[in-house]
């Protein structure tokens, strides 16, 4: 039962993951990524990490589709042209190689035993990851506050319409 | 109970030996409060950061003479970093380069009218990040550290909002660099997997530290009659992609023309020393780590990519007119050699100090010629052709004879440093038996003193077809310029006739 639910959930985040990069209309996409992201919270809950599941609804179903959409809307991009049929082919068989390397990874013939794996929760609660993020891995913890940062300035670097009006002495 | 097992990991976070990146990261903060609260200090902020990384540079330097008898790596934050000589003077290297593109960075925002704190407030922690990925060793680290130069570098390199060229290099920056960690993750995943199953009699405890993850491998390649774990030699490759990725090799240097020509030439000089040595130092950090049990796969590999490499940057570089494509091209050719001693330093043990060596010469080299660059450069940076530096030894004897001897080095033009670290770097691979890449690499120079010497002609000569176009715009080095490129020139030629600073 468990490995069906597996193989669904599968496909119902790699297929959808495929739309994303062929689909020719952007909400279209957007769309599909959503299901992606349903999908992968769904294996998510298979693996009994319910609060990676959880966060993966919330934050990137909920608010990263969202900011997609904004940014769609903003731009409005048009429709992109039909791709050719070696194009389409050739993604398709892109996408047939990478699942069949991955099943060959996990059962093919010198694969090692993962395909009887049980299902180990190590990071079932927040508390763990929380326990986990202030301990071992706070050095990454502040790292990401800084790489945050410098987004925040890029992205006011790189937008902003006229810095010479305040850039200081220019 | 766990409170006791958490106890004794923070007992092991020991920040005080990450003082030269946390001084970094307070400037970094501390500048652009400057910015804001005090208007008039705003002309200071360029040596305001000098001041921080030279302070960070001071307290790093005792703490390498304070170790200095230290053998094998210190382990701090249970298992996260390790510090060992290699990772500290490779720390020093990032600090001194970074001195060089802030000051690059004042000269060419004092012809600009861009944001200029933020600049220096990117550099900072960019800086602090490479010095940091140079000392970790473990995956999610490595990743944070990578990323954080990685989104520096997106901004920096569209940093002139208002120029075509540098928003379409920030673009497919951004692009090539989201791929790349893409698949450096990828790989990561799968790395994870293999080691972390519990169904294996040698499944790793930590599977994302490079040690177990070292462990791990050697064991499974034993259990796995010595080739055959799919899942870890799939995600070795994708790692190393992402790397190579990092350090433009043949066939992941597409990106590297249209981004050195387009970035701001500060970003285009910090992109070609400071990321590639990081990449090579993470190159080497994981072959000879947790990779060095896959050595009959890698090794092949990277043999070939760094004959392709080598053979392609040169001949690519030979049809450049404009100088950033030259620097970028040279560039790609320069990572064949700097992978060459790679290679050797897994057979060879001294080929790590000529690999560092290499760095160094490359370094002085390259920051001599963008500070040049960018006093030479007009108001649009990324348009530079050869036919500009026409006739500058006579124009501006002082960056002229910089450039003479920053492009002659690169060249490898015997006195100078360039010279001795390419000899040293074949001395090496000679050593290590790579008599392939060798043969490629000793043609690929003599197709280099090519366009080198092309530039350098120019430079010299006083081309008559030119002489009826009005005289570029070249700004005259100041004080501190001439200093810096001073030492830079210096040093090159010091360094090609004395090498006892480095303990070969």
């Amino acid at each position: 039962m468990k490995e069906i639910l597996f193989h669904f959930f599968a496909a119902l985040t790699l297929l959808p993951a495929f739309f994303v990069a062929t689909s020719r209309k952007p909400v279209n996409a957007a769309m599909n990524m959503l299901v992606s992201f349903v999908g992968l919270s769904a294996l998510f809950v298979l693996l009994e990490t319910y609060f990676l599941a959880i966060l993966q609804v919330l934050v990137y179903a909920g608010a990263i589709i969202v900011l997609f959409l904004f940014i769609i809307m903003l731009i409005d991009p048009h429709k992109s042209p039909a791709p050719s049929l070696l194009r389409f082919l050739a993604s398709i068989a892109a996408f047939a190689l990478m699942v069949l390397t991955g099943y060959f990874l996990v059962y093919g013939p010198e694969a090692g035993p993962y395909a009887q794996l049980a299902a180990e929760a190590p990071a079932s609660l927040s508390r763990s990851f929380g326990v986990a993020l202030f301990t071992r891995y706070m050095l990454p913890f502040q790292i990401t506050g800084f790489m945050l940062l410098i987004a925040m300035i890029g992205v006011i670097v790189v937008s902003r319409k006229d810095p010479a009006t305040d850039g200081g002495e220019a | 109970m766990e409170t006791q097992s958490l106890q004794i990991i923070t007992a092991s976070n020991q920040w005080g030996a990450l003082l030269p990146e946390i001084i970094l990261g307070c400037f970094a903060v501390l500048i652009l409060f400057v910015d804001l609260l005090m208007p008039n200090l705003r002309r200071q902020i360029p040596r305001l950061s000098i001041l921080a990384q030279l302070l960070a540079a001071a307290v790093l330097y005792t703490g390498i003479c304070a170790n200095c008898e230290r053998t094998g790596s210190e382990v701090l934050f249970g298992g996260l970093l390790a510090q060992n000589n290699a990772s500290d003077w490779m720390r020093l290297f990032f600090l001194l380069g970074s001195i060089c593109v802030t000051h690059i960075g004042s000269v060419f925002l004092s012809r600009q009218s861009l944001a200029r704190v933020e600049f220096h407030h990117l550099v900072l922690v960019v800086t602090g990040a490479f010095m940091i990925l140079v000392q970790s060793q473990h995956f999610i680290l490595l990743f944070v550290s990578l990323e954080t130069v990685t989104i520096g570098f997106y901004i920096l390199v569209a940093y002139r909002r208002d120029s075509r060229a540098s928003l379409e290099a920030g673009l497919k920056y951004l692009i090539m660099g989201a791929f790349s960690s893409g698949m450096l993750l990828f790989g990561v995943a799968l790395l994870y997997g293999a080691a972390s199953n519990p169904e294996l009699p040698m499944a790793a405890r930590h599977p994302l530290n490079f040690e177990d993850l070292g462990v791990f491998i050697a064991a499974s390649n034993e259990l796995f009659n010595n080739s055959t774990n799919l899942m870890v030699l799939f995600g070795a490759v994708l790692v190393l992609t992402g790397i190579c990725f990092k350090i433009g090799v043949v066939p992941f240097q597409i990106w590297i023309p249209d981004v050195y020509q387009g970035a701001p030439t500060p970003v285009t000089s910090f992109l070609a020393v400071s990321s590639k040595a990081a990449g090579f130092f993470l190159l080497y950090l994981l072959l000879d780590g947790p990779f060095a049990a896959l050595g009959y796969m890698t090794t092949p590999l990277l043999t070939v990519v760094a004959i392709a490499t080598l053979l392609f940057g040169n001949i690519a570089a030979l049809g450049q007119r404009n100088v950033k494509r030259i620097m970028g091209m040279s560039g790609v050719a320069h990572a064949g050699i700097l992978l060459m001693g790679l290679l050797a330093s897994l057979k060879v043990d001294w080929a790590l100090l000529a690999v560092f060596f290499y760095l160094v010469t490359y370094a002085l080299a390259s920051f001599g010629v963008f500070e040049v660059m960018a006093h030479v450069a007009d108001v649009d940076d990324s348009d530079q052709d050869m036919d500009r530096y026409n006739d500058l030894l006579k124009r501006e004897p002082y960056l002229g004879g910089v450039l003479l001897v920053s492009l002659g080095s690169l060249a490898g033009i015997p006195p100078l440093a360039g010279f001795m670290a390419k000899l040293l770097i074949f001395i090496a691979a000679f050593q290590a038996g790579l008599y392939w890449i060798l043969g490629v690499a000793l043609a690929g120079v003599v197709i280099s003193i090519y366009y080198y010497f092309g530039w350098m002609r120019s430079a010299v000569m006083d081309n008559p077809f030119l002489a009826d176009q009005a005289p570029a715009s070249i700004a005259s080095p100041r004080f501190g310029a001439r200093l810096l490129m001073g030492i830079l020139a210096g040093l090159t030629i010091i360094l090609g006739f004395y090498q006892g600073f480095f303990p070969f």
